[in-house]
Formats: structure tokens, C-alpha cells, sequence
């Protein structure tokens, strides 16, 4: 019955809320009757079913409960349902009221403390009205209509099922519960009523329950109810057991007496009077014949114990290893990739037990070695002296020695390094010894001194008599070379006006019937004639530059032919003649001033930039001048029969460094930074390009024969180019310590020379053979030394006498010297 | 054309890298190490080797490719991994209990060969004993260490045994050739077969084990190194007509050790003489061990002294008389000894008996005697006897000692140092044993070497211009160092130039003239200054003719030189101070 029950009472959930009502009944004395039953109902599912549990209890009781319940309220509907409609109405109303609150607000409080005492009114009332109908029985009412109603009291069938208990008040059925969390009831009876959703613990409940709980108050809530939930002392008690994992059930006796079913004591009497068979005391024949099987095996060595067998392996192993190895081997030669280790090297005297006393350390040496790292060490022992043998201790580095030799063997690579057992004079190179070479300058004969600045350009006149020098004093002289004596001396430039001025170049007319000096100082050129030679030659050399006044073309500079247009030759042809138009005049030949005349300068050539080199080509009248700032017309040719002046380039090709004629082809050596190119002015094409490697060349100069090129440049080296041979140099010298500032080959004699900062001159000899085979010989001489360094600057300039084997050089010590042989 | 991909041929090809290798290999790094000092594969240097690591400059070890690939084929790899196989069974057996399946694991564990290994390393036999010079470097080495927790006792005695093997053969065949007692130990060379054979033995004493020492690495080559030996061992032995292993006399392992112990029996059977007389017949040998055995056993209770000491004499007499007879019949042989021995040294001591002190290392003087032809007669081995007196040292003709004053000399005998064995075989001839006397200070032992870097201790200094400016130089410097001796000093001045003159004139030179000489010789040195100065510059201007290549070759070399030189005036002048102070001290002594 019980069960049923309960399987019902989860479509009634709501039934406790009405429990409550209930509850305030309590001082009625029928409450009290309803509790008793309850107890007994209870008593009697803990007798019945032992394995439910606190839910089920809780339903069972609610449904028992909730049918009291609905037994009153059948009675109260039987009462009359005059109440009933009004309580509907109300119900309707409230309802209303409810929604609307809830939309606003949900679940006030003491809104449903007011619901709740109005409705408590309202059953109180109710209750009132049903005790007073319960007497008549039947109640007579009125239809809408007017006419009379009888509304009988219902009968109440008596089933001994529980389905008609009444028990299954909501029947919502398998719904759940929270779909009408927002309505106002909690399902419908068998009617088809509303059942008003329980109040909940309100807040004068809640007083009420504070004042006097009831017993079994737990203080939870029932899920299923909502109402607050009781619990009895036995089922706190059941709980209580199953939170200490006890027996719920007292019947079980846990600690039943231990019944000993297989006892431990062994019996000492035999449960059997069997006699022991005879076989137990008698040796096996069977197992007798198994071993004599063995020990025949044994015996016959088919089987070998193992020891035996160890034995015997221990001996074969030791007889594997004595036979001859090599026994028919034949020597093979070793594997190009094989390579042996080396042997340990001998040990020295050093390593004696009793060394020659120079051996060893003295206590300085000694402190060095140990200041060292084991692994930089020399030697990794210290020398030691003893008396005699039995003075000599143990060595405590053998085994680390030994482990180092083993690591070497296997982890250090190997490698075939040819080991050069040769006399280091034999690296020096056969070379004929200079004695054989002379003449060749020596020793500085004469030192020219007069000049206040240091002297950047010196020149021999080609009878080789005067030589002339233009310092940074601004002054030009000319010596006699013998005895250093000063014959003429003229002031170019007034160094307290123009202090940046220079005199860079300077250089005397190649023919030797005339005397006449270039001198370019700043942007000028001024040909002087000094008056050194008597009227003949003066006058000649007057003559050859007032010729050239008839081809004055007046500023308009005709196009000349011998534009070289080397790298693009196609617009060569059409835009020359343009070009040269639009040009401006890139010099001007002046003649000179009366102050000039004076000072002995025939004409004066000024040019836009600064010329810093300039030199004659062999026959006198073209002379080649180098401005390195001027862009394209950074090489002008000047001819003097003309007084015209050509720029063969249209483009610039880098900052120009020195232009030398050829010694007889017409071509022309212009040297930039990094290259030397060679044009050929005739064709006018470029004809080649050196390459000489060098970051910064300074100057360069024609072997007399042509054919062969020396290059000095900044970054200390000197390049010997053959021009015949490649475009990269045939040898590269780098001997001078200092940036190298001229070299020069000697006219006649097989001889060269370089000049550098450091303030040495080195001379050399080179022979250059016919035989096209053959490379040129170079052979260094001499290293003459004698100029001082002036703010790190040596030997500025250089220059051969035209025949003799002598050296003239210009230094930053404001002097020049002669070098004789 | 067809795109060439790049690390496919030349040095990307031909080198790899070693983790490179050991992934091929697909060995641990330690059998790989291991495999490597067996099959002596060794790193290499490849010519380029950004090219060889292809593109990456990392610091790497580099192998030969081939090497690698010819380690893949090693039967001994196969071993190393079924050993790594047994030993994860065995770990697992023994990690389960049980132990009667470890045991047969155990038994049945697979062991490698390196025969064939060493076949092919040393083709032929020459090769072989080209690089034993490391194999008996590490075997003497191990054959002095205590057995340790990393070194077991079986590996030491293993090493022991092959070398006195070596040191038996190389004293029978009297190969020995030069001795040179250093300290760190005392080296030996050997001819065997023409190939100059060089060992260090170090000095009996307690080795220092260092802590950072790898023994793994060290017992590896130990291994190696055992088995050549013994193939070595067992070539030289057979070829000569010697039963190899020699057996060993144990009675006399027991009383001094080494060499004397081991009999070397030529294989026809009867037993050959050795360099020392071991010639006791086979069979009382074995008897006399079982003997010796016994009495050892019972020398601690002290129950049968008697008996065991009456064995002993005369067993030892026996020996001795034999060692006579050998003697004999040396000298019989002396005549054949220039065809047998083709060394001065290997007959040096013939026909001479050494009584060697207990003071003195017998282990080193017996090997040396016995391998120049003489007897030896220790003074340990006698201590051994009772009946000394039984024992005929009439015949001893030198006795070593190393002691600083010695009592009852017995009259036939030279007494001599050790170092004049060592300095007499170095020569090839008996030096001089005034200088050798007991308790006299010793003239340098030299080694037989040479010096590092060419520097000749025994030269004295022949120039007399050079030694002249010496003096001066030495001159000031002495003024620097010892100012209140001044006075000291200027009759030191008389007194050199009065040895000078005594000197000149001992060698027939007019000591006027000589100083004419040396006048003139001040003239000349400006010019031959100048000479020189102008040779120099030559040089120089012929030094810018040099390719750079070469010029930097040629400063090495020159700075090499001149860094000998330079060791060899430190060496010359300290000489020079050293004579100095002693020729003073000893005048002050006067």
C-alpha cells in the first residue's frame, strides 16, 4: 500500500504546502489524531521495507498527510459551495492581483503574507460555514437563474485501493514542477481544479516557527513541497547510521562468535592406521637409472658439466690466442688516408734524474712556469737535480700523461703537414748582387737649401745643368747642380696674400734648344723663361711662345680633333661639335702683365681649377696639365705653337691623379684613383685599362721603351705593370712604411725609383730584355735616407738627371738633394 | 645541362660529422668511442670545412666518410649490440629475482675478438711493432697501479705478466740499445727487427690516481693494446725458437720479483739459457712450485722453517751453479757473439758478475745487466738464504751501491753507482768509474737524445773572440751583482788573465802575439761590422722581392731559429755563471 503511494505522491508535489495549513490547525484537537496515525504509518514502512530511504519517507508522509487534507476539503466542499464559488472568486481575483505583482515584482514577501492571511481568513470563515452546513446535510441553493439548487453532499465511496484515495491530487503528470514557477497554482486535481501553489514560509511563519518549533524541525526545505521539512527522531537516527556507514538494520549482528570450521591444530594422532609403504625406504631404481644414465653421459663426455665446460672454454680461448698472426701476411703500402700516429718525442736532458745544472730553472723561470696555464706550458714538468738514484721520488703525473696520449690518439684529428726542414735563406730569392748593377745613386752629394717651404715640385732642365724647385714658400729657384748654388730665384705666388696657393708642378721644356720653364701654381701655368742661358736660347724660347699669338682664336675655341671618346662612341661623332660649342673656354692663354714680364714670365694660362700636375710631351710644343676638382676637363692638352687648349674627354673619369705622354706612341697615360687608363689619340679610343689594386694611386711613370708602366699609390705599395702581359700588375713591391709619393724612371740608364713618407728613397734597377718571354728583372739597390719627416711628411718629389746615374728629391725639410753614385 | 646539387661530391662528401656518425652507426656515443680506439679510427681535419659542414662554421670533430662506412661491416659492432640485448635481459632477470636465469645469461654472454682487428690495422708485423711503443707505455703504466675499484686486479696482473714477457725477450735477445733515467721514470729503447722501440717504465712507487681521469677510455685502450702485445709476443717468441707463454719459477717471483722468474724454453724442448741462468729443468720446477707452494702456505705457522730453508738453498745453489755454467759457456760463445749481437752494448757487460745493494732498484739494473750480457747477484735475493757463506761472491767483479759511505769493502771489486750502468750502455763502452764511486757527486746524466733544441752540454766553449766578449759582459754584470767583493774581483782579473796566458800557451800560441792578434782583430771588427751591416741590407732589399707568402714563411722561420737560439745562449750563459760561482766558491774554500 505504502508503495503505491509513494509512486503517487511525485505527481503531487504541492501537497505539503497545504500541510502548513494544516499545521495551524494544531490547536484543534483532530490534528493530533492525524499526527498519531502518521506515527503508526511510519512504524509500520520500517517494518515493512528496509531499504528506503529519507525521500520516500518524506513522500510517504506528505501523501498521508495531503489525503487528510483532501478529506477535509472534500468535507469542506461539502459544506456548501456558496464558499466555495466566492472562495473560486476570490481565488480568480487574487490570481489576478498575483500576476500582476508579478510582473513587477516577483515573489514579495509580504505580499504573500497578505495573500496568505486572507486566505487564512478565508478558510477560517470556510471552516465556520462547513461545521454549520455539515448538520442539514443538504444544501439548498439557487441557480443563476433563480432556481433552486440542491446540491447534495457527495458521496463518498468507501475503495480499498489507494487510486481512489485522493491521493493523486496534481495531476500534472510527468510535467515538471518548474513550469508553473510563474503561475499562482501547482497543478490541477482529479476536478480539473487549481491547486493553489502552498505559501511559503512567510515572514509571520516564519516568526511562528521561530517562537515554538515544531518537533522534527529540520529547518530544510522540502523540494518537492516547498514546505519546510520535518524529520521524526527515528529517521534522524536512520540517517545518523547511514552517515557512519552503520547497520540500519539492528536484526544483523555484526559480531557474531568466529565459528573455527578448519581448525590450525595439527593432530597429533593419524586419522588413518595405513602402515608407510615400503618405497619410502628404499632408494628409487628409477631415479638410480636416470643417473646412471647421466653419470654414463658424463663419463662417454657427451654431456660437460658446467664448470668443466667453463673451464674448457677458458683454455680454447687462451689457445686462440697463441698463433701466429702475421703468419702469411705481405707488407702493403699505407692508404694515402691513413694516416699514423706520431710518436711520442724523446725525452731531453731537461727530463734527467740528474740534469747539467744549466737546465735547471732559475726561481724567476720557475715563478713563470707556474704563473702559466697548465695547458700553455712549455714543458709539463720543472727540472729537478738529485744526488744520486735513490734520491729520485715517484712521478705523480704519469697517468693523467698517459690518459692525455690516449685522448690525443683518439679524438685529436689528423692531418699531413709537410714539414719544411729548410734553411729560411733559401726563401730569398736569387737576385744578381747590386755591386754588379752600378752606377746607381749612393750617397747625397749636394743638399740645395734656401727654400722656407717645403718643396712639392723640382725639375732638371734637359741639358742636365740647372735644376729647378718650386716650393710652398712660392717661390721658384734654379740651382747649379754641382755645386748647390742658387742662381735665379722668382716669387710666383705672394704666399702673405694667397696663403692656400701652391706650386705644384713644375717642369722645363723637353727641347734643349730652348730654355723655358712650366710652373703651375694654383690655377695658373706660367711659362718662364729665366735668364740663365744667354740671349740665344732665351730669345728662342721667347720666340717659340709669341709664335703662338697668331693661332689666338680670341675665346672662340675651335673644336679640336682630338677628342678621345672612348667608352661611347656612338654619340661620339653627331654631339661633338654641339658640345664644344656650348662649352665654355676651358683656359685662357694671357699674355703677361709688364710685372710678369719682369719677373721673366713669358705667358700665363689660366685654367678654371687648380692644376696640380703638368708634363711635357716629348717634342716640346703639347704639354698636359691635370686639375683634379674640374669634373670632365680635369685633363687639358695645351699646345704652345697654338696657344690653344683641348679637352679630350667629354665625361669625367673620377678624380684624376697624373697624365703622362707616351715616351714616342701618340698616347696618353691618364691616371685616376684606381685605374690607368691608356688613349690612344690619334684613333682616339681607349686602348687599355690597368687594374692595379690599388685604393689610391698617386703617381705613375712610362718605362722610356713604353712598354712597361710603374704605378705608386698612397696605400704604400708600388705596382709594376707590364703592358704587354695582363691588365692586374706583373708585381706588386710593398716595402715602404708610408704613403709612396713619386716614382720615376730613369731616361737612359735601367733604373727606378720610388719616394715616400717615411723619408726614404728606394732605388732599384730593371732590366727590360727584347725577348718578349722574358719578365723584366727587378733588382732592389739602394735605400738612400737623409730627408727629415716635417709633420709626418718625407721625399715629395723625385727626378733623374737626364744621363747620369744621379737622383735629385725635394723633401718636406724645405730642402732638395742630389744623390750621386 | 643538368643542375649539379650541391654536397655531393668533394668534402661535403667525403667528411661527416661525429653525431652524424654515431646516428649512422646507430650506437651509443660510448660504443662509438669504444669501436673507434679499437678500429683506431681517428678524427680528421678536412681540407675546407665550411665546405665540409656544408655551409656551417660550427665547431665540429669531423671522421672520414669511408672510415665510418668500413665501421658499419665490424663484427665487434654486432657484439657490442647483443651485449646491449643481454644486458637489458640480465637488468630485467635480476630485477625479477631470478637469479638461476641471470646466472645462465651470465654464463652464456657473448664476448668479442679483436684478432681479426688487429690484422687489419698491422697488415704486416712491422707495422705492428711500429706502434707498440704506446701499447708498452700503458701496459707498464697499469702493470705499477694498484688494483682500484675502476682498475680490477686482473687487468694489472695481466699487464705485470705481458710486461716482464716483453722485458725476458727484449734481455734474451739482448736488443736493448739506450737507457735514459728521467723523472718521471726510466726510459728504454730497443732495436726489434730494426724498428727503434722506445718505453717509459715509471718508478715503483704508489701511483697518484687523479680523480678526473677517464678509466673507462684508459682500460680501452688497455684491451687493445694487451692482445697486440701478446700476438706481438707470441711472433718475436716463436720466431725465435722460444715456447711461448714462458712459464714462471715461482720460488723465485717469490723472492725478488721480475725477470729472473720467467724460463724461457726454446721449442725444441730442452731449455735454452737464458740471458740469465734460468736454466732449471721443467719438471723439478714444477715439483720445486708444488714445494714452494706448500711452504708458503705453511710459513705463517712456522711449523716446517727447517725443511722449507734446507729446499730453498739448495735449490738456489743449484741455480747459482747453473748461472756459472752458463757463464761458461757464454765465453765459449763470445767468439759468435759479433755475428749473433750486432750491437756494442748487447755484449758490454760479458763475462762480468754485478752484486747489485738492496738499495738499489733491482728491477732496473737486473733488466739492464742481463740484456748487455752480465750476471746478476742481489744483494735482496741472498737475504733470502741462510747459507750465504755456502755462496761464491769471489767472482763478483763490481758491486752497484747507493749509499753515501760504504764499510768493508771487499778488495776485487769496483764499486760503482748505478748511473754508470745507465751512462756505459748509452755509450757503448765503459766510462770512466773514478766518477761513479759511492758517495762521489755524479756527472750529469744525460739523456741519450739529445737536447730540444741542439744544445750540447759536454761542448766547451771553443771561440776564444766569442768567449772574450762574454767575459766582458760577464765582467759587468758581476760588478752589478757583487759590489763588496770589488777588491775580489780585480785579482780575479789577474787571475784570468794569467790562466788565459797558461792556456795559450798550452795550446802553442805565443801569448804576445796572441795579443797582437787580438789588437788587430779590434781593427778588423769595425770593418767586418760594416761588412756585416752591408750583407744585412742586402738582405733586406732582397726581402722586398719576396712574395708575401714567402716573406711571412721565411719571419717564421727565422723567428723560430732565433727563439733556439736564443734558449741555447740562456742554457750557455747560465752554464757560465754557474762555473763562475763554483770556481770562486772553491777558491774561497782555499
Amino acid at each position: 500500500m505504502v508503495c503505491d503511494k509513494k509512486d503517487r505522491s511525485e505527481n503531487k508535489p504541492s501537497v505539503s504546502t497545504k500541510r502548513t495549513v494544516e499545521s495551524l490547525e494544531v490547536e484543534e484537537p483532530k490534528p493530533t489524531d492525524d499526527e498519531l496515525n502518521v506515527n503508526g504509518l511510519i512504524d509500520e514502512s520500517d517494518s515493512d521495507d528496509e531499504d528506503e530511504d529519507e525521500d520516500e519517507f518524506q513522500s510517504a508522509e506528505e501523501g498521508i498527510v495531503s489525503s487528510k487534507f483532501q478529506d477535509l476539503d472534500e468535507s469542506v466542499a461539502d459544506g456548501g459551495s456558496d464558499s466555495d464559488a466566492d472562495s473560486d472568486a476570490e481565488f480568480n481575483k487574487l490570481l489576478a492581483v498575483d500576476e500582476g505583482d508579478e510582473a513587477e515584482l516577483e515573489y514579495d514577501s509580504t505580499d504573500f503574507s497578505d495573500d496568505t492571511s486572507s486566505l487564512r481568513d478565508k478558510l477560517s470563515g470556510f471552516k465556520s460555514k462547513t461545521i454549520l452546513t455539515d448538520d442539514s446535510n443538504v444544501i439548498e441553493t439557487k441557480f443563476s437563474d433563480g432556481k433552486p439548487r440542491i446540491i447534495k453532499p457527495e458521496i463518498n465511496p468507501v475503495y480499498d485501493s489507494d487510486d481512489t484515495d485522493g491521493e493523486a491530487q496534481n495531476t500534472i503528470g510527468n510535467i515538471p514542477l518548474s513550469a508553473y514557477d510563474e503561475m499562482p497554482h501547482i497543478g490541477y486535481d482529479i476536478n480539473g481544479k487549481r491547486i493553489m501553489r502552498p505559501a511559503k514560509g512567510s515572514a509571520l511563519d516564519a516568526l511562528l516557527d521561530s517562537i515554538e518549533l515544531p518537533e522534527g524541525w529540520t529547518g530544510l526545505l522540502d523540494k518537492n513541497s516547498g514546505a519546510s521539512l520535518n524529520l521524526t527522531d527515528e529517521e534522524l537516527k536512520f540517517i545518523a547510521k547511514i552517515q557512519n556507514n552503520e547497520q540500519t538494520d539492528d536484526s544483523i549482528n555484526p559480531y557474531e562468535p568466529l565459528v573455527d570450521w578448519f581448525t590450525r591444530h595439527e593432530e597429533i594422532m593419524p586419522v588413518t592406521a595405513i602402515p608407510e609403504p615400503k618405497r619410502r625406504f628404499i632408494p628409487s631404481t628409477s631415479e638410480a637409472k636416470r643417473i646412471m644414465k647421466i653419470v654414463k653421459a658424463i663419463r662417454e663426455g657427451r654431456i660437460i658439466p658446467p664448470k668443466k665446460l667453463k673451464e674448457m672454454r677458458e683454455k680454447e680461448d687462451a689457445e686462440n690466442h697463441n698463433y701466429d698472426l702475421w703468419e702469411n701476411s705481405e707488407t702493403t703500402n699505407d692508404h694515402i688516408m691513413n694516416l699514423r700516429a706520431p710518436k711520442l718525442p724523446p725525452p731531453t736532458n731537461e727530463e734527467s734524474y740528474n740534469p747539467p745544472e744549466e737546465y735547471l730553472l732559475t726561481p724567476e723561470e720557475r715563478e713563470e712556469w707556474e704563473k702559466l696555464d697548465p695547458s700553455e706550458r712549455e714543458r709539463s714538468f720543472i727540472p729537478q737535480k738529485f744526488g744520486s738514484l735513490r734520491k729520485v721520488p715517484g712521478y705523480t703525473e704519469s697517468v693523467r700523461e698517459r690518459f692525455e696520449r690516449s685522448l690525443d690518439l683518439y679524438l685529436a684529428p689528423r692531418v699531413r703537414k709537410n714539414k719544411l726542414n729548410i734553411d729560411p735563406e733559401s726563401l730569398i730569392p736569387e737576385l744578381p748582387s747590386p755591386k754588379d748593377l752600378r752606377p746607381f745613386p749612393i750617397r747625397c752629394s749636394t743638399v740645395y737649401q734656401g727654400h722656407t717651404g717645403k718643396i712639392r715640385a723640382l725639375s732638371i732642365d734637359p741639358n742636365g745643368l740647372w735644376l729647378a724647385t718650386g716650393s710652398d714658400d712660392g717661390t721658384v729657384r734654379i740651382w747649379e747642380i754641382l755645386t748647390g748654388r742658387e742662381v735665379y730665384k722668382v716669387t710666383i705666388i705672394d704666399i702673405s696674400e694667397n696663403k692656400e696657393d701652391h706650386i705644384d708642378a713644375i717642369e722645363w721644356n723637353p727641347e734643349k734648344s730652348i730654355g723655358l720653364l712650366a710652373v703651375a701654381a694654383a690655377e695658373n701655368i706660367y711659362l718662364i723663361v729665366p735668364p740663365i742661358f744667354g740671349f740665344e736660347i732665351e730669345n728662342n724660347s721667347r720666340l717659340k711662345v709669341e709664335n703662338g699669338f697668331g693661332f689666338d682664336t680670341f675665346g672662340n675655341t675651335k673644336k679640336a680633333n682630338l677628342n678621345v671618346n672612348s667608352d661611347d662612341e656612338e654619340d661620339d661623332s653627331a654631339g661633338d661639335s654641339k658640345t664644344s660649342a656650348v662649352n665654355k673656354q676651358v683656359a685662357q692663354w694671357n699674355k703677361a702683365t709688364q710685372k710678369q714680364i719682369e719677373n721673366d714670365i713669358a705667358i700665363v694660362i689660366t685654367c678654371r681649377k687648380i692644376v696640380k700636375k703638368l708634363s711635357w710631351h716629348r717634342k716640346g710644343d703639347y704639354f698636359v696639365t691635370v686639375q683634379p676638382e674640374s669634373g670632365h676637363t680635369s685633363v687639358l692638352i695645351h699646345q704652345l705653337s697654338k696657344h690653344l687648349t683641348q679637352s679630350p674627354f667629354k665625361k669625367s673619369k673620377g678624380i684624376i691623379m697624373d697624365t703622362k705622354f707616351h715616351p714616342f706612341k701618340p698616347q696618353l697615360f691618364v691616371c685616376s684613383q684606381r685605374y690607368v687608363r691608356i688613349y690612344d689619340l690619334s684613333q682616339q679610343v681607349l686602348v687599355k685599362k690597368l687594374l692595379p689594386g690599388a685604393r689610391w694611386l698617386s703617381t705613375i711613370d712610362i718605362h722610356p721603351r713604353g712598354d712597361n708602366l710603374i704605378a705608386s699609390s698612397f696605400d704604400k705599395r708600388v705596382l709594376w705593370h707590364d703592358l704587354d702581359l695582363s691588365s692586374t700588375p706583373y708585381k706588386t713591391l710593398r716595402y715602404h712604411e708610408k704613403a709612396v709619393r713619386s716614382v720615376a724612371f730613369h731616361k737612359k740608364l735601367p733604373l727606378f725609383c720610388s719616394a715616400a713618407d717615411d723619408g726614404t728613397i728606394h732605388v732599384f734597377h730593371a732590366t727590360v730584355y727584347d725577348d718578349m718571354m722574358k719578365n723584366p728583372l727587378l733588382v732592389p739597390l739602394k735605400k738612400l735616407t737623409g730627408h727629415q719627416l716635417v709633420n709626418s711628411l718625407g721625399v715629395l718629389n723625385t727626378v733623374w738627371h737626364p744621363r747620369e746615374a744621379w737622383l735629385f728629391s725635394s723633401g718636406a725639410d724645405n730642402t732638395a738633394r742630389l744623390w750621386t753614385t | 645541362m643538368r643542375v649539379k646539387k650541391k654536397n655531393s661530391s668533394g668534402n661535403a662528401r667525403n667528411f661527416i660529422t661525429r653525431s652524424q656518425a654515431v646516428r649512422k652507426l646507430q650506437i651509443s656515443l660510448a660504443d662509438f668511442r669504444r669501436l673507434c680506439i679499437f678500429k683506431g679510427i681517428y678524427p680528421r681535419e678536412p681540407r675546407n670545412k665550411k665546405k665540409a659542414n656544408k655551409g656551417s662554421t660550427a665547431p665540429t670533430t669531423f671522421y672520414y666518410y669511408k672510415d665510418i662506412q668500413y665501421l658499419l661491416h665490424e663484427p665487434v659492432l654486432a657484439k657490442f649490440r647483443e651485449h646491449k640485448t643481454f644486458a637489458k635481459k640480465l637488468t630485467r632477470a635480476l630485477g625479477r629475482g631470478e637469479v638461476s636465469s641471470a646466472k645462465k645469461l651470465e654464463e652464456n654472454k657473448t664476448s668479442y675478438k679483436l684478432d681479426h682487428i688487429i690484422r687489419e690495422r698491422y697488415p704486416s708485423f712491422p707495422d705492428a711493432l711500429r706502434d707498440i711503443d704506446d701499447a708498452l707505455n700503458m701496459l707498464f703504466l697499469f702493470a705499477n697501479l694498484p688494483a682500484t675499484d675502476q682498475v680490477s686486479s686482473r687487468v694489472t696482473k695481466d699487464a705485470q705478466k705481458i710486461c716482464n714477457q716483453w722485458l725476458a725477450f727484449v734481455a734474451r735477445e739482448r736488443l736493448l740499445r739506450k737507457v735514459f733515467v728521467s723523472i718521471k721514470g726510466v726510459y728504454y729503447q730497443a732495436n726489434v727487427r730494426g724498428e727503434e722501440i722506445r718505453w717509459l717504465v715509471p718508478f715503483k712507487f704508489p701511483e697518484n690516481i687523479p680523480s678526473d681521469v677517464d678509466f673507462r677510455i684508459m682500460l680501452t685502450f688497455l684491451e687493445f693494446y694487451c692482445t697486440l702485445t701478446h700476438f706481438v709476443l707470441f711472433k718475436l717468441y716463436t720466431d725465435n725458437g722460444i715456447v711461448y707463454p714462458p712459464r714462471l719459477d715461482m720460488k723465485k717471483d717469490k723472492i725478488i720479483g721480475c725477470l729472473s722468474a720467467y724460463i724461457l724454453e726454446s721449442s725444441e724442448g730442452a731449455p735454452i739459457d737464458g740471458p740469465k741462468s734460468n736454466t732449471v729443468e721443467t719438471q723439478e720446477v714444477k715439483t720445486l712450485d708444488k714445494r714452494t707452494l706448500r711452504s708458503a702456505m705453511k710459513a705463517d705457522t712456522n711449523d716446517n722453517t727447517e725443511e722449507q730453508e734446507t729446499d730453498q738453498a739448495e735449490n738456489v745453489d743449484d741455480a747459482k751453479l747453473d748461472a756459472f755454467e752458463d757463464k761458461n759457456k757464454n765465453q765459449g760463445d763470445l767468439l759468435e757473439q759479433p755475428s749473433q749481437y750486432n750491437s756494442p752494448t748487447a755484449t758490454l757487460f760479458s763475462g762480468m758478475i754485478f752484486y747489485v745493494s738492496r738499495e738499489v732498484p733491482i728491477d732496473i739494473l737486473e733488466f739492464l745487466i742481463l740484456s748487455c750480457g752480465g750476471t746478476v747477484v742481489s744483494e735482496a735475493a741472498m737475504d733470502q738464504l741462510d747459507s750465504v757463506e755456502d755462496f761464491d761472491l769471489s767472482r763478483v767483479t763490481h758491486q752497484i751501491v747507493d749509499r753515501p759511505v760504504l764499510k768493508n769493502k771487499v778488495a776485487n771489486r769496483t764499486y760503482i753507482q748505478p748511473q754508470w750502468v745507465f751512462d756505459s750502455i748509452n755509450k757503448g763502452e765503459f766510462v770512466p768509474a773514478n766518477l761513479y764511486m759511492p758517495g762521489e757527486s755524479l756527472p750529469p746524466h744525460l739523456s741519450p737524445w739529445g737536447d730540444a733544441v741542439g744544445y750540447d752540454p759536454t761542448t766547451e766553449d771553443a771561440v776564444e773572440g766569442e768567449e772574450e766578449e762574454e767575459k766582458t759582459l760577464d765582467e759587468d754584470s758581476e760588478e752589478n751583482e757583487v759590489e763588496e767583493e770589488a777588491d775580489d774581483d780585480s785579482e780575479d782579473d789577474e787571475d784570468l788573465k794569467a790562466q788565459k796566458e797558461l792556456e795559450l800557451e798550452a795550446q802553442g800560441i805565443n801569448y804576445s802575439k796572441a795579443k797582437e792578434e787580438n789588437s788587430l782583430g779590434e781593427g778588423t771588427k769595425v770593418k767586418v761590422k760594416k761588412r756585416k751591416s752591408e750583407e744585412e741590407e742586402e738582405k733586406d732589399l732582397k726581402l722586398i722581392m719576396m712574395s708575401n707568402k714567402q716573406r711571412k714563411l721565411y719571419k717564421k722561420m727565422k723567428y723560430s731559429n732565433e727563439k733556439k737560439d736564443e734558449k741555447i745562449e740562456n742554457l750557455k750563459k747560465k752554464k757560465k755563471q754557474i762555473a763562475k760561482t763554483k770556481s770562486k766558491l772553491e777558491r774561497l774554500e782555499q
